[in-house]
């Protein structure tokens, strides 16, 4: 692995008129990783994402890409960035392959080379029946993987994924999960921002979050972790369970259809949990968190920010 | 530089691609082909009621060529005039601006792109231009100076068109300007020109010293046996000073067109058709009025009225003064590569700023 992180963002800020979009933003992303970043609507992501692909100038702060400034070096940095927009844009008439060539041609890839990276990209997303349609027939979900397509035309070492999930369906989410995955450990440095929050924690090794265009600082985002926090128990006899936990003293704060939703602080707590009712003789089915990590991190985070 | 240039076609055929396929385009040339054909027979028709002489065929050839840049000049704000911001607004900008080529290679590849899709509709009145110098004698060098200038006009048209795509945020405000732009330089200019012609006025002062022809007159010559001189008479008034505003109808595109056509002068030094009349208007104009001048009737009885005419000849005016096509074409060039310079400093990232209401990506 490289020895400086692949995404190095430091004191950004970014304002349009008094709107200030990115007010303070600084985090790492390494080679070889997932990143999550997560906010939520209007936190600042997209504008963040548009300066890391070089199309904002920030008014404050340093970003590197791969060591490279996006302000003094722009053509560095998009050599080596792949940019997967929010918006779904595509050229209406030309086909998805000959959208992936022209991307081809466009970061300077000889036209022969163009053609075989352009049906390699279309097997890698999943659009061979498509391949020879013009782009304006593709419904959302499969425009979502033209745009991840063309993000990787020139085998970038740092990739930006902004919502990269939203319009597909689950089929396509575990194919996202799994190429995104395997591009980080071809080496690729990944920042993926998006709203599913349990989508990302399946794929992400690191979390950035950010509220207001403040990241949060790594002290704060540990103590969340730390907190109080549902985990969610099923047994094969649920009376059997609830009469256990009231035996035990262990209060519960409500059941749901999927089982007994019980306050738990930290993961040795959980363990220590598990292991008495085990040894009360309750039948565990399903034992683990009521919602995912990002998840309570980021609500737990929001919940700090407001009050 | 070989990269360079690789990235401006790619863009250029990007862009030809998706206009060529649009229904628009096909539609646009057929009508342009229809209209023009049409205006075509309708003028040989009319002009023929004169006669069969050459004139009225140059008449015919300088007419269609004129309906020609009428038409290109319309149609090409439509093609050119969302080239970027339409874009911008369906998010296809902001991935091609995190590739390779920059901000003067997608200004400039859209501009030749535009160009290319205007000079089809130039291609689709070929035919009827090349009737015209068939059937009416057009010297070849008219042709070739009209086909000329005509390429170069809608290129500036393009440049334009392209140019305020990339200034505006909106494609149907930067559409509406283009037109308004065509509109200031083909009727503006000469609103401009008469207007300051009259605002700025000279005074003459002209003395006439007349002859008095009350006693007997020679039968002969018409001159009076005894010449005698009148009191000299001064008279002052205003005369409107276009050789000071002469430029703005050099601006004038069709001025530019007519202006440019090599002109054949007859033997009395007038031009022999329409495209060398209108070009020697726009001569005269360069010239300032003179502020003193003196008619010595008297004078001339004396010699006989045989003094020599000192008026120059149009083809004297032709060969003393500016050619004003050039200025106006350079004008217009300064004009087009304003607006593609324009668009490509906005078009430029990172961006420092943004148009207002519009996003990046």
């Amino acid at each position: 692995m490289t020895t400086h992180p692949a995404i190095a963002v430091e004191g950004v800020a970014r304002s349009f008129g008094d709107v200030h979009a990115v007010r303070d933003v600084s985090f790492e992303a390494r080679a070889g990783s997932v990143t999550a970043l997560i906010g939520p609507n209007g936190s600042g992501k997209t504008t963040l994402l548009l300066m890391l692909a070089t199309l904002l100038e920030p008014d404050r702060g340093s970003i590197r890409i791969e060591g490279h400034d996006p302000v003094a070096d722009p053509r560095a940095v998009r050599r080596v960035m792949g940019w997967m927009p929010d918006v779904l844009g595509s050229w209406a008439t030309l086909t998805v392959r000959q959208t992936l060539e022209t991307t081809a041609r466009l970061y300077e890839i000889d036209a022969a080379q163009a053609r075989v990276r352009a049906s390699e990209l279309i097997d890698l997303v999943g659009l061979e029946p498509l391949a020879d349609q013009p782009t304006r027939v593709l419904s959302r979900g499969q425009k979502q993987r033209l745009s991840l397509a063309r993000a990787l035309v020139h085998r970038p070492s740092v990739l930006l994924l902004d919502e990269p999930a939203s319009g597909l369906d689950p089929a396509a989410r575990i194919d996202l999960r799994i190429l995104v995955r395997r591009l980080a450990s071809e080496g690729a440095a990944i920042l993926v921002s998006s709203h599913v929050l349990a989508e990302l924690d399946e794929m992400a090794d690191e979390a950035v979050y950010i509220d207001a265009g403040v990241t949060a600082s790594r002290a704060s985002v540990e103590a969340s972790r730390a907190t109080v926090r549902d985990w969610r128990v099923r047994a094969l006899d649920p009376a059997g369970l609830t009469a256990a936990l009231a035996e035990l003293g262990v209060p519960t704060s409500g059941t749901d259809h999927l089982g007994v939703l019980v306050p738990v602080t930290g993961e040795a707590e959980a363990a220590a949990l598990l292991t008495r009712l085990t040894g009360h003789g309750v039948g565990i089915s399903a034992f683990g968190p009521a919602v995912g990590d990002l998840e309570h991190t980021f609500l737990d985070l929001a919940k700090g920010g407001r009050s | 530089m070989n990269a360079w240039i690789t990235g401006l076609g790619t863009i250029a055929s990007l862009e030809l691609r998706q206009r060529v396929r649009s229904v628009a385009w096909i539609v646009l040339l057929s009508i342009v082909f229809v209209v023009v054909g049409l205006v075509t027979l309708l003028l040989w028709f009319a002009l023929a009621q004169f006669g069969e002489d050459g004139i009225d065929n140059a008449a015919i050839y300088s007419s269609i060529i004129f309906f020609v840049l009428l038409v290109g000049t319309l149609v090409t704000p439509a093609v050119s005039g969302g080239a970027i911001n339409a874009e911008r607004d369906a998010g296809t900008l902001a991935t091609t601006q995190v590739t390779l080529v920059s901000a003067s290679q997608i200004v400039l590849g859209k501009f030749l792109a535009a160009w290319t899709i205007a000079l089809t509709f130039l291609a689709a009145s070929l035919p009827f231009i090349v009737l015209a110098v068939v059937l009416g004698g057009v010297p070849f060098e008219t042709l070739l100076s009209s086909l000329g200038v005509l390429v170069l006009e809608l290129g500036v048209v393009s440049a334009i068109g392209v140019g305020l795509s990339g200034l505006q945020t909106r494609a149907l405000f930067s559409v509406v300007t283009t037109y308004l732009v065509v509109a200031a330089l083909s009727i503006g200019t000469l609103i401009a020109f008469g207007l300051g012609g009259l605002v700025n006025q000279t005074q003459v002062r002209n003395v006439y010293i007349g002859l008095d022809y009350s006693g007997p007159v020679d039968p002969e010559t018409g001159i009076p046996e005894e010449i005698r001189c009148l009191e000299p008479q001064v008279s002052t008034y205003q005369v409107p000073r276009f050789d000071r505003v002469w430029w703005f109808l050099a601006a004038n595109p069709y001025i530019v067109l007519a202006d440019a056509s090599p002109t054949t002068f007859d033997s009395n030094g007038y031009p022999e058709d329409l495209f060398g009349g209108i070009g020697l208007g726009i001569r005269q104009a360069q010239i300032p009025p003179e502020t003193e001048s003196v008619y010595d009737e008297c004078e001339e009885a004396r010699n006989g009225f045989k003094g020599s005419n000192d008026y120059p000849t149009p083809e004297e005016i032709y060969a003393s003064t500016v050619p004003s096509w050039f200025v106006g074409l350079l004008i217009h060039a300064i004009l087009a590569a304003l607006a593609l310079w324009g668009a490509t400093a906005r078009t430029r990232t990172p961006s420092k700023r943004l148009p207002k209401g519009s996003r990046v990506a």
